[in-house]
């Protein structure tokens, strides 16, 4: 009898996770993700958003609603995101109803703010795009998982911070506009600035592997969601500046 | 003037995003051994031996 004998009976392995990774072989007869569609679809996001976003501007009272919707659909499209196509563009209008909201509010105490962390935000996309494609900035396991932990942190506390002024209370330092307050804003920005590396990996390693299609739109949504965080923070991060 | 130079630098750096983002990774960021992978499929390395291969039997032990 063969020594292989069970492994001949059995298979050499019945895990579909060893066969398979995470949709590589959906893409059998489909069209395959790239970075060209990548880059129009997220120019196509960023239009709606800023659709959404001259709406919000006129009624800023739709702000709380559009931030609870847009938080329902990015969790259907992280837990769904052959579904991205049609969620993602939702997402991009709404959310972009809420950052119209939000910078209209900004804008009445602190005129220009907008303006200038629009400037920065894709300046600082652009910028890190470069060292990404260059080969500067290289992300690796320890690299993700080290914006994972910062990323989860700082989801925490702003989570109890939240919770926390339901009862009147809430975390001090966040808020202020001291050093500690502004440093730690800078921290935030920093790593939803290093978000975008990991979304920019994304892109890069789908398109080169022939992922399929819907995951631009994924892709798309991915670097959308950073974005947006982004703005939000270095809004806040202005805003503390110029109350000093 | 200030918001001037703000609205320059968000089209200037549009511009690159859609511009850069269409390019393909310098070599120095595709080629190496310790990239993410997230879709599960491994590099193959070299190490297939190459030659004929012979069937193992229970009476070769002996």
């Amino acid at each position: 009898m063969s020594k292989h004998s069970a492994l001949n009976r059995f298979g050499r392995s019945g895990n579909p996770a060893f066969s398979k990774g995470f949709g590589i072989n959906e893409n059998i007869s489909g069209e395959a993700m790239t970075l060209d569609g990548t880059v129009n679809k997220t120019g196509i996001l960023l239009a709606l958003c800023v659709g959404g976003a001259y709406f919000g501007w006129n009624s800023p009272g739709l702000v709380m609603p559009a931030i609870l919707i847009g938080f329902v659909i990015a969790l259907f499209t992280i837990f769904r995101p052959k579904n991205s196509p049609y969620t993602a563009p939702a997402y991009a209008a709404i959310e972009g109803v809420a950052l119209g909201g939000i910078t209209m509010i900004f804008e009445a105490q602190y005129p220009g703010i907008g303006i200038q962390a629009i400037g920065l935000t894709f300046g600082i996309l652009a910028s890190l795009l470069f060292c990404y494609k260059s080969g500067i900035i290289k992300p690796t396991e320890n690299f993700r998982l080290m914006i994972f932990a910062g990323t989860m942190g700082i989801f925490i506390l702003y989570l109890v911070s939240f919770i926390m002024s339901f009862f009147g209370n809430s975390i001090g330092f966040i808020h202020s506009n001291g050093l500690f307050g502004i440093g730690f804003s800078l921290f935030v920005v920093a790593i939803a600035s290093l978000n975008l590396v990991l979304d920019f990996d994304f892109i890069e390693e789908g398109a080169e592997k022939g992922m399929p299609k819907y995951l631009e739109w994924y892709g798309a949504f991915s670097l959308m969601v950073t974005l947006i965080w982004l703005y939000l923070e270095i809004l806040r991060l202005l805003a503390k500046i110029r109350s000093r | 003037m200030n918001s001037i130079i703000f609205i320059i630098l968000a089209l200037f750096s549009l511009y690159v995003f859609f511009k850069l983002g269409k390019v393909r990774a310098s070599g120095k960021q595709l080629n190496r051994d310790n990239r993410i992978n997230r879709f599960g499929q491994k590099e193959q390395r070299g190490n297939i031996i190459e030659g004929e291969s012979e069937e193992i039997k229970d009476d070769d032990e002996k």
